[in-house]
């Protein structure tokens, strides 16, 4: 299933590999800049993972001028300001986040205070309010899921009007994404597990939606593989570097995905669920995703048919008869989450997470159908279908 | 009536047609239609009252072709209703709908190409409460299966929703004579 017209952009450089992190000083350069900032969390930095990054400072010539480790886990206004002043007071020139969705969401909002010698964030909240390129900036991702590093996106919350604001422009996206192995090799395994599921229902996502294209497709599927392939294979041996690199790429290859064919119901009722109950989008994206395959299944059963060759390999796929591969392919997501499951308790259903209530399915199906991303979706959506599929992941 | 609507929507599309003189005073037609239409329906359809009434008070919002296109703006009323305001907004909309071009406009407002099909395919850009904007699509989309003959209609929606003939004649007409009114009256 075709579209007749689509739109692809992604001009990050990814920088992936061993020892890629050495790299950093060189692509500055060539951006002209030489007085990076550090932007980061008390979780990575007491990991250790910076001292990977300012490893990979020295015999460089160059330094890192300022280090902020205190994100928290909502990026808010206040901190983005905040770290802005500490930026423009010791000079620096350029900006590279180490972390998750949140210090990547933080600097993304700090890069527009220091280009646009802003005080006030909300005035460039919004789409296309930016006009012009920002600072030089490099995003090194500590976890295997998200996709921000390749996204041009950023929510920040305003703590004193308390709502979250949306920053979209093409100038919000990183000049470049550094994946190294070193990054996300002590994830520990509910979170490498989590990560891993929230790439897979992008990847899934992008492929099966109403935006999905070729070039998009491409990325989902080798995304789709490489998660397939690999997770197993890291969660029974953590310090295995090269099947790290696989996950960390996978991510990023999803997050391209996804953000150039957009998302559907998954991400409309895990965002509900992680607003309403504050669990992890992760495992919301985890929770939801067979049931909403399911739902989708009727209409879209040829296209989720063909996410069986990268879910289970060419075997499966060539055994399996065409109009069986659908439910055959959703299966195969069912038996990858009941490993999890066994192997770190991720949640497979609502009920599972204990944080929820029955009576909340009502207010979550009401906030799902208000979610951008439902109208992205194969399928029409109303609020019945909605309490439906979160009957059914009950 | 399908083959000739089809035929004359195919003529206006050709590529050597793009700045057709007709189509521009065509969009601006059916936005007028659709913003009379959805103030009409939100004072008769329960459905869309319930979803304006989620809206806030004074939630203004437009629609337009970029990038100076036809344009209509509404405003939510002291009675919870939907106003039609006309082409030129007053203040800033909290909400607005903005086709990339003239063209893409004519093809949603065509019904060759359904809103959320114009939204997957990058036509629509949305400025303002991403939430408030969901609320307005189901309105539309609401609206359009109501008013709108099924065969047309079905190009409009991702979803044609289950209506029986009666449900459908009686929606549509009150909606139709609401429309009626409100152009004697005010």
């Amino acid at each position: 299933m075709t579209k007749s017209y689509y739109e692809f952009f992604c001009p990050v450089k990814i920088v992936a590999g061993n020892a890629a992190l050495e790299h950093i000083p060189h692509e500055l350069r060539t951006l002209a800049a030489a007085r990076p900032m550090i932007i980061t969390d008390k979780g990575v930095r007491g990991a250790g993972l910076i001292d990977h990054v300012l490893g990979a400072f020295a015999e460089s010539g160059m330094d890192v001028v300022e280090i902020y480790d205190d994100v928290p886990p909502d990026s808010s206004t206040t901190v983005v300001t905040q770290i802005a002043k500490l930026y423009r007071d010791s000079g620096c020139d350029s900006i590279i986040a180490v972390g998750g969705g949140s210090v990547i969401d933080t600097s993304k909002g700090v890069n527009i205070l220091v280009s646009e010698d802003g005080e006030d964030l909300t005035a460039f909240s919004g789409v296309g309010v930016l006009t012009k390129p920002l600072k030089p900036f490099f995003v090194v991702p500590t976890t295997a899921g998200t996709g921000s590093e390749v996204t041009l996106v950023a929510v920040i919350a305003d703590p004193e009007k308390g709502v979250k604001l949306p920053f979209t422009s093409y100038f919000l996206l990183p000049n470049a994404a550094v994946l190294d192995p070193r990054m996300t090799l002590t994830l520990p395994a509910h979170i490498t597990a989590m990560t891993a599921m929230d790439a897979m229902t992008h990847a899934v996502e992008a492929f099966t939606g109403m935006g999905k294209n070729p070039i998009s497709d491409a990325y989902a599927v080798s995304a789709i593989k490489k998660i397939s392939e690999n997770l197993m294979q890291v969660l029974n041996t953590p310090d295995d570097a090269d099947a790290r690199l696989e996950l960390a790429q996978a991510s990023t290859m999803a997050g391209i995905a996804f953000s150039n064919s957009m998302v559907g119901l998954v991400h409309s009722l895990g965002h509900s669920l992680g607003a309403l109950c504050h669990l992890p989008h992760g495992l919301c994206m985890n929770l939801f995703l067979p049931y909403v395959l399911e739902y989708n299944l009727a209409e879209r059963g040829d296209v989720i048919g063909e996410l069986l060759l990268p879910l289970a390999g060419a075997e499966v796929y060539a055994r399996t008869p065409a109009a069986d591969r659908g439910r055959a392919a959703i299966n195969t997501l069912r038996e990858i989450r009941d490993e999890l499951y066994r192997r770190c308790k991720l949640p497979r259903s609502l009920s599972e997470t204990g944080k929820v209530s029955r009576d909340q399915i009502q207010k979550l199906a009401e906030m799902a159908l208000d979610d951008g991303s439902i109208i992205f979706n194969p399928v029409e959506v109303d609020l019945d279908d909605a309490i439906s599929v979160l009957e059914k992941a009950w | 009536m399908k083959q000739l609507l089809q035929l004359k929507l195919g003529d206006l599309n050709l590529g050597s047609l793009n700045t057709a003189p007709l189509k521009r005073p065509y969009v601006a037609l059916m936005m007028d239609v659709i913003g009379r239409g959805l103030e009409a329906s939100s004072q008769v359809d329960a459905n869309i009252k319930r979803e304006v009434q989620k809206l806030p008070d004074g939630f203004m919002f437009d629609m337009r072709a970029l990038p100076s296109g036809p344009c209509f703006v509404m405003e939510k009323n002291a009675d919870g209703n939907l106003s039609y305001i006309g082409s030129e907004a007053p203040r800033k909309p909290d909400v607005s709908l903005k086709f990339k071009h003239l063209n893409h406009a004519f093809l949603v407002l065509s019904f060759q190409e359904g809103t959320a099909r114009a939204f997957a395919n990058d036509r629509i850009l949305v400025d303002g409460e991403i939430a408030h904007a969901m609320k307005l699509v189901r309105c539309l989309n609401r609206m359009e299966s109501l008013i709108l003959p099924k065969f047309v209609a079905v190009r409009a929606l991702k979803r044609y929703p289950q209506l029986s003939l009666k449900q459908k004649l009686a929606g549509g007409g009150k909606i139709y004579s609401r429309l009626a009114k409100n152009l004697v009256w005010g």
